[in-house]
C-alpha cells in the first residue's frame, strides 16, 4: 500500500495544519513542506450515518474525528467494531467512496 | 447611522409545496408583506433575494426567476448566499442598503424549493455545505456533522437523548398552532425516542424537515417607517460570526464559535444581554443545535441546555421562550427562506399578532440565531418595540 495523505508542515514553527491553508493556523507563515498525516491518537467524537447520500451501497457508515499525537485534528472512516470516545485508534489509507467509476482515498481509522 | 423598521412581513405557508414553483413561492411571501403594510411593489426601491442553493432550483440566478414574476425590473435586486443562514444575510444586507441611505424601502425575500429532487440528492446536496472536499467525500452527511456535535456534548456535559427528544416535542407543539407550518401535528416523548436512527445518536425527530417555502419583509428608514405605520418594530441590533470550514478543526465541538461572536455583536449594538430578550427562535436544525444555542446565546450557563429545555425553561411562561413558531423542526426549513421567516416571526410576536396559544405576552424585545451549515457562518439579530 503506498496510498499516503499529506497536510502541510509550516517551516517556520513547524506545526502541521491538514488540509493546507494559505497561512499556517498557528503563526501564520506562508511557507510549507509537505507533510504526511497520520499514526496514533483518540477518538474525540463518532457517528452511524444511517440515511446515506448517493453512492453508497452499506447499511451505515462510521465517521469520526480524531484527534492524532501531537494534536492535529482529522476526519475520517472509523472502522472499529468497538466504538468509543477517547478509544486509541490508528490511522490508515483507504477507498473512502466511489463515485463515477473513480476511487476517493482518505483517512481510515482502526483500533491502535 | 439611521434606523432600520421592519413595517411589513409575509410568508407562504411551508410545506411539500407541489402546487407552487420557486417564484411562485416568492410571490405568495411578497404579496401577503405588502398587502400587511398597504405598499405598491412601485414604491419599493430595492430588493435582496437569499436562495440557498443553484442545485436545488436547478438554476444559476434562480433570483432572477423571483424578480421577473413579481415585476420588479429594472429596479436593483441581488442575491446572497450563506447555506442554512442565506436568509439573515439578505436581512442583514437589507438593513445595510438602507443604513446606508442608498434607499429608503427595501424588500427582503428567502425562498427555496428543496422537495424537487428525492431526499438522497437533497442530503448529498446539504452534505456539501460543510467541507466538501475534505469532510464530505467520507461520506459526511448533514446530520452526521451535527450528530458528531451531539456526541460530544452529551459526553461533556451527560446531555440526553430525552433532551434531545424533549425539543422536538416542545416545537412540534407550537408548530400544531401554526397555520404556515409543515408539519402541524404535536409528537411525544416516547414516539421521538422510539423513531429510526439517521446519524447516531440522532433519530428521525431530531431532525428538520425538508421544506418549500418563501417569507419576505419590508424594510423602511425611520422617516419611511413613520409614514407606513404608527408602532414599527426595529431592526436594533446586528452580529455576523464566522467559524472554521472542517467541524474537526473547532478547538470545542460543543459549541459554535460563530454564534458566540455573532451574539456578542448583536448585543453590544442593540445595548441589550440575553436576560432582556423575551422570545427567541434559532436555528434548530437537529435538536441538538437549539441546546447548542441556548448556551452560545447566554440563555443559559455552558452545558445547561439540556436541563433548561427538559424543565420546560423554553416554553412560554419558562425562562425564555424558544422557537415558539415551530421552529426548523417542525415550522420548516426552506433553506434560503429560514432567516427571513425568523424575522417574519419576531416582528410578529413583538407586534402581538402571534397566533392564539403561541403568543409571547408583551414579547417587547427578540431574538433570531441562524446557522449556516455548521457554524461556517452564523447570524444574530435583535429586534425591539423600541429604537432604542
Amino acid at each position: 500500500m503506498s496510498e499516503a495523505v499529506y497536510g502541510a508542515k509550516c517551516t517556520a514553527c513547524g506545526a502541521v495544519s491538514y488540509p493546507r491553508h494559505l497561512v499556517c493556523p498557528k503563526c501564520r507563515g506562508e511557507a510549507f513542506q509537505p507533510a504526511e498525516i497520520g499514526g496514533e491518537g483518540v477518538v474525540l467524537t463518532y457517528t452511524d450515518v444511517y440515511a446515506l447520500a448517493i453512492d453508497y451501497d452499506v447499511r451505515y457508515l462510521r465517521l469520526a474525528i480524531v484527534e492524532l499525537d501531537g494534536g492535529l485534528r482529522v476526519t475520517g472512516q472509523l472502522l472499529d467494531e468497538e466504538p468509543k470516545l477517547g478509544k486509541r485508534v490508528r490511522t490508515t489509507v483507504g477507498v473512502v467512496r466511489e463515485t463515477a467509476g473513480k476511487a476517493i482515498y482518505g483517512l481510515q481509522f482502526v483500533p491502535a | 447611522m439611521g434606523h432600520v423598521a421592519v413595517v411589513g412581513i409575509g410568508q407562504s405557508r411551508f410545506g411539500i409545496r407541489s402546487d407552487a414553483s420557486l417564484r411562485e413561492l416568492a410571490f405568495e411571501a411578497v404579496k401577503a408583506c405588502l398587502e400587511d403594510v398597504g405598499v405598491q411593489l412601485a414604491e419599493v426601491e430595492s430588493m435582496v433575494v437569499s436562495v440557498a442553493s443553484d442545485e436545488l432550483s436547478f438554476a444559476l440566478q434562480p433570483s432572477a426567476q423571483v424578480t421577473d414574476y413579481i415585476g420588479f425590473h429594472p429596479k436593483p435586486s441581488f442575491r446572497v448566499e450563506a447555506a442554512c443562514a442565506s436568509g439573515s444575510m439578505a436581512v442583514r444586507a437589507g438593513w445595510m442598503n438602507v443604513a446606508s441611505g442608498l434607499a429608503d424601502l427595501v424588500l427582503v425575500v428567502g425562498a427555496e424549493k428543496m422537495t424537487e429532487v428525492p431526499t438522497p440528492i437533497a442530503t448529498e446536496v446539504l452534505g456539501r455545505a460543510g467541507d466538501s472536499l475534505w469532510e464530505y467525500p467520507f461520506g459526511m452527511t448533514f446530520p452526521g456533522y451535527y450528530a458528531l456535535i451531539a456526541q460530544a456534548h452529551m459526553a461533556k456535559y451527560g446531555t440526553t437523548e430525552a433532551q434531545l427528544a424533549a425539543v422536538a416535542v416542545k416545537n412540534h407543539y407550537y408548530g400544531a398552532l401554526n397555520p404556515y407550518a409543515h408539519m402541524r401535528k404535536e409528537i411525544t416523548l416516547e414516539k421521538a425516542l422510539s423513531s429510526f436512527v439517521v446519524a447516531s445518536p440522532l433519530k428521525l425527530y431530531d431532525c428538520c424537515l425538508i421544506s418549500d417555502g418563501a417569507a419576505a419583509i419590508l424594510l423602511a428608514s425611520e422617516k419611511v417607517a413613520k409614514r407606513l405605520r404608527k408602532n414599527p418594530i426595529w431592526l436594533r441590533g446586528l452580529g455576523l460570526g464566522t467559524g472554521s470550514l472542517s467541524l474537526a478543526h473547532r478547538e470545542d465541538l460543543t459549541t459554535l464559535g460563530a454564534s458566540v461572536e455573532a451574539a456578542r455583536q448583536a448585543y453590544d449594538m442593540a445595548g441589550v444581554g440575553p436576560k432582556e430578550i423575551d422570545v427567541a427562535v434559532v436555528h434548530d436544525c437537529f435538536t441538538i443545535a437549539e441546546i447548542v444555542a441556548y448556551e452560545d446565546l447566554g440563555f443559559c450557563p455552558k452545558g445547561e441546555g439540556g436541563p433548561l429545555v427538559e424543565d420546560r425553561q423554553t416554553y412560554i411562561g419558562g425562562r425564555i421562550p424558544v422557537n415558539v413558531d415551530g421552529g426548523l423542526k417542525s415550522k420548516g426549513h426552506p433553506i434560503g427562506t429560514t432567516g427571513v421567516s425568523m424575522a417574519v416571526e419576531i416582528t410578529k410576536q413583538l407586534r402581538g399578532e402571534a397566533e392564539t396559544g403561541r403568543q409571547v405576552p408583551n414579547a417587547e424585545i427578540g431574538l433570531s440565531h441562524n446557522v449556516g451549515g455548521n457554524g461556517q457562518h452564523a447570524a444574530v439579530h435583535v429586534f425591539g418595540r423600541d429604537k432604542e
